[in-house]
């Protein structure tokens, strides 16, 4: 029947871009790895490979939180202030005595405190995404530095310490928090109503309220979303420095914008995964683990991450005019 | 008012039987605009009730009022007798009204099924149950015969399809009032086909339709009864089997305020602008000409090809043969710089997006295309600035706080003068005017009309884009009307009558088989 057959050619040709840009950004991924690992000796060792999946871990959660932020169009520029508010927070529930369980519960409040905060700015004060969360990118990094008056944090228990430096299954606890954060992250996105709503507020906002769909709620969603990512973050940053400081995190909400651009969300709505933002901090991490094994100067770091970025997003549109 | 016979007289009888639908003095109201006058409707329940008007009739803002897009400014509508508020597009969707737009209002990066369900996705444990969801959107797509993926992006379709998709949208949501906005626009012949196959299985099972549309060939191959909306007044509703298409025409183009368009007569001189087989994106091998003093009007409907060849000759897009000359010398214009330094000025349809810096000052938007001559040595002389604003400001009575004022606080009637001001500033021989008293009130048009005259006087040439055929009618000395991207007719003042005119632009005569 020449209908099906019309529609099943259409069907395979479809080119699935998301799925060949992560392929992509794992073949680079791979690349660099084992280029690292014939050019030193120190790249491919149980204690290197487990820091660098520390590190990744931690601008990997706020890069998901991020994401989601992104595909409405929106952005968060207040996450690595969050995290520093985070750390220091729970540093000092911690050496006031709470338990475990109850600091780091207080401490996740943070999330839909600031993320409710944001929304209610962008859609009550009709104030744009980028101005609300420059602002309180300021403000919550000073009201970290109030609650300590600008001082380290330090003593926190050993338990809470312990964590970061735990494994399970030889893998390091702080991935398998990333699996806990991407997972439903990933369901939320892809398997329910209100991941459809987020792409649908992105592509076309006139659309989704025609289709009855509340922009609002959508919103609130996806700013709690990324700044409890991000308190979460700062949560498992204070146990993996073991101390609590107000400045943690500093620019760390230009290395999830990168992660999320890098891995292939767009800045103008609508396009993002959650695998993205994985891979992309994969990369960025990588970069800068290996500048380091290889004594790069790290200025140059900086360089080739800001290349890269420009190289990467060129790439992904080029394919995207092509189709 | 003399159309209430035709209201009471033509309705088709309701036998007593209570209206799915009634609007009892729907009003709406914009800031310098009332778009709905006071609408009385009755619709019939199972019925195709299609609405006819001119652009700009007030058609799709009551489509909009009536989806809860907008809201209603006075008036009621009930709902199976009861009154509804409709003050959200969730209360429309509720009790069973939906639309498909003129414009495709789906999500270009979402799925053909996700945007089918968007808003009603089935779901188990809140995760989506997309596999079913694919697979009902394609059996519902296949069963109506659009040959449409439900896996496919939706940006990856033509508009044509996606306007069946929003069809197809609409047709699975329980609806019980489906509004069809010019539904036709973009499809071709056979997706017509598909589509009013669709409507009459839709009508088989008693839902109701308002079918929006100005070809007089679809309303008499599909609706039951037909209103005619004119200047935000409905003027009549007849039924079609009692109608013919003239009649609707002259319902649609009947006026009162003829006596606006002010026009001069002027001497016309030598020919400034001549277009000679023109041919580009959306048009072709059109020729015209426009002499000093020369008013001449481009009339056609949306999508005709009349914006795409103004753009060509502004040098918005690239021509693919043809001549443009200026004052007998040949042009080359691959720029709107070159059009401009070649003395041609477009005034474009919409001034908020295209003609105006709104959120800058009066006085800014008016020296804009100035700048240079204002500036020594790279610094603008500030005394100039103020006189050049100032003096557009007095000579075309801009009612304003002053040059100061912000353009976003002028009314539409006097944005348009500001985009006036500007080219009178820098000065042209030809001006575009692409719709230019679209949203404008009557008196604020007719000191638009006297300002025309006077460039005419100072011997420019004028060519107006128009959808509103008296406007063009009375003021063209040359009328060329424009339909699928040709030229298809041309005439002198009022040679002819509004209804052969607006027949030629409509006419259905291989229009879509060209698709």
């Amino acid at each position: 029947m020449p209908k099906n057959a019309a529609i099943t050619e259409k069907s395979a040709n479809r080119p699935r871009l998301g799925f060949l840009r992560g392929l992509t950004l794992l073949g680079l991924v791979l690349v660099l790895w084992v280029g690292l690992t014939m050019a030193t000796d120190s790249f491919m060792t149980s204690p290197n490979i487990s820091n660098l999946m520390r590190q990744t871990s931690l601008w990997a959660i706020i890069a998901v939180g991020q994401t989601f932020v992104v595909i409405t169009a929106g952005i968060d520029l207040s996450v690595g202030a969050v995290v520093g508010l985070a750390s220091t927070v729970v540093s000092l529930l911690l050496k006031a005595g709470y338990p475990i369980w109850a600091a780091v519960s207080l401490t996740m409040l943070i999330g839909p405190v600031v993320g409710s905060f944001h929304a209610f700015g962008i859609l009550k004060m009709g104030l744009p995404p980028f101005i609300m969360t420059l602002a309180t990118m300021t403000g919550l990094r000073g009201f970290g530095l109030l609650l300590t008056d600008g001082l380290t944090i330090a003593g926190l228990p050993d338990a809470f310490v312990d964590f970061s430096r735990d494994s399970f299954l030889g893998i390091p606890m702080l991935a398998w928090m990333v699996v806990i954060v991407a997972v439903p992250a990933y369901i939320l996105l892809n398997h329910s109503r209100w991941g459809r709503y987020i792409f649908a507020v992105g592509s076309n906002s006139e659309a989704a309220r025609l289709s009855g769909i509340s922009i609002p709620k959508t919103i609130y969603l996806v700013y709690i979303t990324s700044a409890s990512c991000a308190a979460f973050a700062g949560i498992l940053t204070a146990s993996r420095i073991s101390i609590g400081v107000a400045t943690t995190g500093e620019a760390w909400e230009l290395q999830s914008i990168a992660a999320a651009v890098i891995g292939g969300a767009s800045l103008f709505g609508a396009v993002g995964s959650v695998p993205g933002p994985l891979l992309g901090s994969l990369l960025l991490t990588t970069i800068s683990n290996g500048a380091n094994l290889l004594n790069i100067n790290p200025f140059w770091q900086r360089i080739i991450t800001g290349m890269l970025i420009i190289l990467i997003v060129w790439l992904d549109q080029m394919r995207r005019k092509k189709r | 008012m003399t159309y209430t016979d035709a209201v009471s007289d033509g309705f088709p009888a309701l036998d007593g039987e209570k209206p799915i639908l009634e609007l009892r003095g729907l009003q709406k109201r914009f800031p310098g605009t009332h778009a709905l006058k006071g609408i009385d409707l009755k619709l019939r329940r199972g019925e195709i009730h299609a609405i006819v008007g001119e652009n700009g009739a007030g058609k799709s803002t009551l489509i909009k009022v009536l989806t809860g897009a907008y809201l209603k400014s006075a008036g009621s509508i009930l709902w199976d007798g009861e009154e509804v508020s409709l003050s959200a597009p969730q209360d429309a969707l509720n009790i069973g009204i939906n639309a498909v737009h003129q414009e495709v209002v789906l999500c270009p990066h979402m799925t053909v099924s996700a945007n089918i369900f968007l808003g009603i996705e089935e779901q188990r444990f809140a995760l989506l149950k997309k596999k079913k969801m694919a697979q009902r959107a394609q059996e519902v797509l296949d069963d109506l015969g659009f040959r449409i993926d439900a896996e496919a992006q939706l940006n990856s379709l033509t508009i044509g399809q996606q306007q069946l998709v929003a069809t197809a949208r609409a047709a699975i949501r329980g609806t019980k009032l489906l509004i069809l906005d010019e539904p036709t626009g973009y499809l071709t012949r056979s997706e017509t086909d598909q589509l009013f196959a669709l409507i009459r299985r839709l009508h088989k099972q008693g839902v109701t339709i308002i079918y929006i549309s100005h070809r007089m060939e679809e309303i008499f191959e599909l609706a039951d009864s037909v209103s005619v909306l004119r200047d935000g007044e409905l003027v009549a509703s007849r039924a079609v089997r009692e109608t013919t298409p003239q009649q609707l025409i002259h319902d649609m183009v009947a006026r009162s305020i003829d006596e606006v368009h002010y026009k001069e007569r002027i001497e016309l001189g030598e020919t400034l602008l001549a277009v000679e087989g023109l041919c580009g994106p959306g048009f072709d091998n059109v020729s015209l000409s426009v002499r000093r003093g020369e008013i001449v009007g481009i009339y056609g409907l949306i999508g005709a090809g009349r914006s795409e060849f103004v753009e060509c000759v502004y040098g918005r897009h690239k021509k693919t043969a043809g001549m443009i000359s200026m004052c007998g010398r040949p042009v080359d214009i691959k720029s709107e710089a070159d059009a401009i330094g070649n003395g041609i000025v477009l005034l474009p349809e919409s001034r908020r997006d295209q003609g105006l810096c709104l959120n800058l000052d009066v006085g800014f938007n008016l020296a804009l295309p100035v700048f240079r001559k204002l500036s020594s040595f790279g610094l603008v002389n500030k005394h100039k600035e103020i006189a050049v604003a100032d003096r557009q400001i007095e000579d075309l009575y801009i009612s304003t706080d002053g040059r100061l004022a912000l353009a976003s606080t002028l009314s539409g009637g006097n944005q348009q003068k500001i985009v006036i001001g500007k080219w009178l500033n820098h000065g042209a021989q030809i001006y575009i005017f692409d719709e230019p008293t679209v949203g404008i009130d009557v008196a604020t048009k007719q000191q638009i009309y006297k300002i025309i005259s006077v460039l005419l006087k100072g011997g420019a040439g004028v060519l107006m884009i128009s959808s509103y055929l008296p406007e063009v009618y009375d003021l063209s000395d040359t009328l060329h009307v424009f339909r699928s991207g040709r030229l298809v007719g041309s005439f002198g003042p009022r040679e002819v009558e509004h209804e052969t005119i607006l027949g030629l632009a409509i006419s259905a005569s291989n229009e879509k088989d060209q698709g």
